[in-house]
């Protein structure tokens, strides 16, 4: 396995993961974006080595690349993509409605919280 | 036949709670319909020396089935819950007055109660027999709760629901611990085992039949339950539902018996409840109570018996199962019509019941005297056979068993005759209202019952021998004797007798004061405190900021990496490659760095792009064209959609404290080390090589095309494909619905 | 913002529309036997019907239907087998002797693979009309972008 790759990833994974974490949709859907990256990646590299294209009768099949996991990660680009825009969407969805893309605490949860521990407001560390 | 008497059963049920209303109390008649056939099919097959089955399996490869098995003690048990199901149906027509509310739903209750508990005592599978054994805990508390206004009666359900409930929860980790080590899910199968994984899913297992069983410290719930209309009582906390626990130490006894801490348990667990709950019994002044206690007392001596596991001992827990049923439901339903006629049942305010009731007074001393195992009833028996067990012992497991059985007994004649001259002795007379037939007449058959089986003790015998046969491991069992001759038994039997007898009656007519009830209240503030501890819980992790769920989230996902971090092998590690990869690699993640410094959502989306352009780059030198490609178009379409959705929002993005990005920033980059930490490990555990000359080979023949890839896709794999283009359709419904849903509203406001 | 109203990106995507869908054609039929496939070409196609949208050449519509239609297709290719009793997905391949173009082979995964691009396409329709891109739709006058540009 290629320790490149690896690091690769775990960037891939700990940006996207910080991006996820923020409060403007627009940088939730980019970090989504890149922890889809940091999974496709992750599946070709877990397939094996590097190799030729894997088409029959234009390399000799000891010397491809695994096909099923490329297979796989076909698949995943494409939910990702998928996922992706409707994220844009919802995204777009909030600005027609608030004006902006951030993320407002879901006063619900908040609700059933306070219900449940009385009048004290629990601190939300996330507030700025 | 199983099977049809269970569909019988729902059946009847779904008929009763569809029609209840309108059927009013008559329905409590159809609802005896059912048990009266499964009594009859109990007694058809008392004489079968074979073991009726039925399975329906549902998963086979993990055991899931519904299997039963009705051998010589599931017979027994089926006679006892659908027998005196029949009488306490037919009493609860007579105990719920014509006009009394609400008596469709109790049938319905009852009838599901019935139910649980015939599919409990024929069960083989431990995981159908676990189901059961929560259904019988869920309609114990709608039946314990039938009175639902009342705040009492709602705590006391609460109680018994979470203490047999909780129970079961216990026993489901037991039945995985216990069946994991024997390798079957069958009781009928289970071999005796050991180890510590069979020794700790015993004691859970003996702990969850203490719950059930009412065995102190889980007692409390019992005497609590005792607010349920009187035939629940008689039925589920006397007869059947606490014997619950009981049957299933006595069919896991041959398979545990052999481990020590199994023994330890029971004994404990029965040899206290039998003198505490005989204690509470003698100090209790609510006729109701008397008995309640009366029955912790005795099913603990029963747990003792059968975790002995001796073949005299499972005999007389067997015999005692059978008499316990008959006396303490004829007791049970005598105080119900005791309380019904004369509107109380405490004992300082009735007196010269004798004389205005003597059927049931009758029928009360028949039931007390075997209870209290005086001769010529089958209690009488029972008893006896039980103290010869005990006389059998040696060792400390003597003394403990002889001090339950023998100190049990003494204390069970005192409370026993305290009961009957406290309730039925002298005093100003209680007025009564008027007799009803369907009320006097079922504790009359039960106690009848315990003299006709001390008449018939030989049949009797044939259909207990065989059950305690199979209780005890299939060793050789003794019979059981009307009169047992002259030995030290007997002389035990006397002496208990004389000294119980002599102290229940100088209590029987003290005045006094009911004890009040620690435990109860103790086990209560500890439902209150789980209950609490739920609450500040869900308060403290509940506070509605998406942000903080996810960092949550992500560093409890990243804990579960560490366990690997000593499986990463730097072997099967290389550098990169070609150094191309590792330059693309650099770049790539240079580009999402780049994206947490990039202030405007333009330049983040072409950063964006740079990235995902990086990545099919990667693609192409891994040797994958197909991915490269169609990664290239997607970024491409991701980049113009981000730009659509936000570019023309100039504002910068807003930024956090200082303290909470430390924090975001430490959880992604722990994150990160977790995602290299598993893959690192997976890298030190190659699986062979993939088949490629198959897949090629397929690929053109089965398939029709060279690029193997697509093929996987649209043949070998096509299902997933199927799967993942209704995604994207789902996806094309959902942001058309997102569009429309704005322009409707932006229409309505403008 | 892309202005997809400036005359010579205008004629660059009206001439750009022929090679993609020249370039979308071959993806698709090559699909099977060299890189390509029906998501890479529905992409490709998308991708022009993206940048025609933009400047103004199209409304968004349809989407949704394209997407029944390529779901009822790559239905079809999945579950006919079952007609005449092969295993779901089994793959039926055509050869053709033809005149002048030599042999042909085709097989299900063609119709298959068209089904997918028909979806694709769908989607990124959909998605132009749940993103907003109408606005730059021709005859739309310049202010109607409903208020959401800040």
């Amino acid at each position: 396995m290629s320790t490149a790759l690896l690091l690769a990833i775990g960037g891939l994974t700990a940006v996207g993961l910080y991006l996820l974490t923020g409060r403007s949709l627009s940088r939730i859907v980019l970090g989504y974006s890149l922890l889809g990256h940091a999974t496709v990646v992750a599946l070709i590299t877990a397939g094996g080595p590097a190799g030729w294209p894997p088409i029959a009768g234009q390399a000799a099949p000891e010397d491809m690349s695994n096909p099923l996991p490329q297979a796989l990660t076909l698949t995943a680009i494409v939910i990702s993509f998928g996922l992706t825009l409707f994220l844009l969407a919802l995204a777009r969805r909030q600005r027609t409605l608030s004006g902006d893309d951030l993320v407002e605490d879901d006063l619900e949860d908040r609700r059933i919280a306070a219900v449940e521990s009385g009048p004290t407001e629990p601190e939300d560390p996330a507030a700025t | 036949m199983i099977f049809g008497l269970l569909v019988l059963h729902v059946a009847v049920c779904a008929v009763l709670a569809c029609a209840g209303r309108r059927l009013g109390r008559s329905s409590l008649l159809v609802g005896a319909v059912p048990p009266a056939l499964s009594a009859l099919w109990g007694t058809a097959r008392l004489g079968d020396g074979s073991a009726a089955t039925a399975d329906l399996t549902w998963v086979s490869g993990l055991d899931l089935a519904m299997t039963f098995r009705v051998d010589a003690f599931a017979g027994i048990m089926t006679l006892i819950v659908s027998g005196i199901g029949v009488l306490v149906f037919v009493y609860a027509f007579g105990y719920f007055g014509p006009g009394a509310a609400r008596t469709g739903r109790f049938a319905t209750t009852l009838l599901a109660f019935s139910t649980s508990m015939l599919g409990l005592v024929w069960a083989d599978s431990v995981w159908t027999l676990f189901v059961f054994w929560e259904l019988t805990s869920v309609t114990s508390f709608l039946l314990v709760g039938h009175k639902s206004t009342d705040t009492e009666v709602l705590v006391a359900a609460r109680r018994a629901l979470m203490v047999t409930a909780g129970g079961g929860l216990v026993l489901l980790a037991g039945l995985l611990l216990v069946t994991g080590a024997a390798g079957t899910t069958l009781i009928s199968e289970l071999a005796p085992v050991d180890g510590t994984a069979a020794t700790v899913g015993a004691v859970l297992v003996m702990i969850a039949a203490a719950t059930k069983s009412a065995q102190v410290p889980f007692h409390p719930w019992l005497p609590g339950a005792m607010v349920a209309p009187t035939p629940v009582s008689a039925y589920l906390h006397a007869a059947t539902m606490v014997k619950a626990g009981v049957v299933l130490v006595a069919v896991a006894g041959p398979a545990l018996s052999g481990i020590g801490a199994w023994k330890g348990c029971g004994l404990a667990f029965g040899a206290v409840s039998v003198l505490w709950g005989a204690l509470g019994a003698l100090r209790h002044r609510d006729a109701k109570l008397i008995l309640a206690w009366g029955t912790i007392s005795q099913l603990g001596m029963l747990i003792t018996l059968f975790s002995v596991g001796t073949p005299t001992a499972v005999l007389a827990a067997v015999s005692l199962l059978v008499a316990h049923a008959l006396f303490k439901g004829a007791l049970f339903l005598i105080v119900g019509e005791i309380d019904v006629r004369a509107g109380t049942r405490h004992i300082d305010e009735l007196g010269g019941l004798a004389r205005s009731m003597p059927v049931t007074f009758a029928a009360a001393t028949l039931a007390g005297l075997s209870m209290a195992g005086a001769p010529p009833l089958f209690g009488f028996v029972a008893k006896e056979t039980a103290i010869k067990a005990a006389l059998e012992l040696d060792g400390p497991e003597a003394w403990i068993v002889g001090l339950g059985v023998i100190g049990g007994s003494v204390l069970t004649v005192a409370y026993t005759a305290r009961f009957l001259v406290a309730v039925f002795g002298p005093g100003p007379e209680t007025p009564l209202s008027a007799r009803r037939h369907a009320l006097s007449a079922p504790p009359a058959v039960l106690a009848v019952g315990g003299l006709a089986a001390f008449a018939a003790l030989g049949p009797l015998d044939a259909v207990l021998g065989p059950a305690a046969v199979r209780l005890s491991g299939g060793a050789q069992v003794e019979h059981l004797h009307r009169w047992p001759g002259l030995e030290p038994a007997l002389a035990v039997s006397a002496v208990v007798l004389v000294v119980g007898a002599i102290v229940g009656l100088a209590m029987g007519g003290r005045p006094g004061q009911a004890p009040a009830d620690h435990a109860a209240r103790w086990t209560d503030a500890a439902i209150d405190g789980t209950v609490a501890l739920g609450r500040a819980t869900v308060a403290r992790v509940q506070h509605g900021s998406l942000p903080v769920y996810l960092v949550t989230m992500a560093a409890v996902a990243t804990l579960a990496a560490t366990p690997f971090l000593a499986d990463i092998s730097l072997d099967h590690l290389v550098g990169w490659h070609t150094p191309l990869q590792g330059v693309l690699a650099a770049t790539v993640v240079g580009a999402a760095a780049a994206l947490c410094f990039i202030g405007t959502r333009l330049g983040a989306g072409l950063a964006l792009g740079a990235a995902g352009i990086t990545v099919a780059a990667l693609f192409v030198i891994h040797g994958a064209p197909d991915l490269a490609l169609t990664q290239l178009l997607v970024e491409a379409a991701i980049v113009v959609g981000f730009v659509l959705a936000f570019g023309h929002l100039s504002r910068s993005f807003p930024m956090a404290g200082l303290r909470w990005r430390t924090v975001r920033i430490a959880v992604a980059g722990l994150g990160g080390a977790a995602v290299v930490i598993g893959l690192g490990a997976a890298s030190g555990n190659p699986v062979g090589a993939p088949p490629l000359a198959e897949l090629a080979a397929a690929s053109v023949d089965e398939g029709g095309g060279s690029n193997i890839v697509n093929v996987i896709l649209t043949d070998i794999r096509g299902l997933d494909t199927l799967g993942e283009v209704l995604v994207l359709a789902t996806v094309a419904l959902g942001v058309q619905a997102l569009a429309r849903a704005g322009a409707g509203r932006e229409g309505s406001a403008s | 913002m892309i202005d997809g109203s400036a005359p010579m990106i205008r004629l660059g995507i009206r001439a750009a529309g022929p090679f993609a869908v020249v370039v979308g054609c071959y993806l698709l039929f090559a699909g099977h036997n060299n890189p390509g496939g029906g998501f890479a070409a529905g992409l490709v196609f998308g991708a022009i019907l993206a940048l025609r949208t933009i400047a103004g050449f199209h409304q968004p519509t349809y989407g949704i239907s394209l997407v029944a239609v390529g779901i009822f297709v790559v239905a079809a290719v999945a579950l006919m087998p079952l007609l005449w009793g092969d295993p779901l997905f089994d793959q039926q391949v055509l050869s053709v002797e033809a005149p002048l173009l030599g042999k042909i082979k085709t097989g299900s995964a063609l119709p298959f693979d068209l089904g997918v691009a028909a979806i694709v396409v769908g989607t990124v329709i959909a998605a132009l009309d749940g993103l907003g891109a109408a606005q730059f739709a021709a005859g739309a006058p310049a202010d109607a972008d409903r208020g959401e540009r800040e």
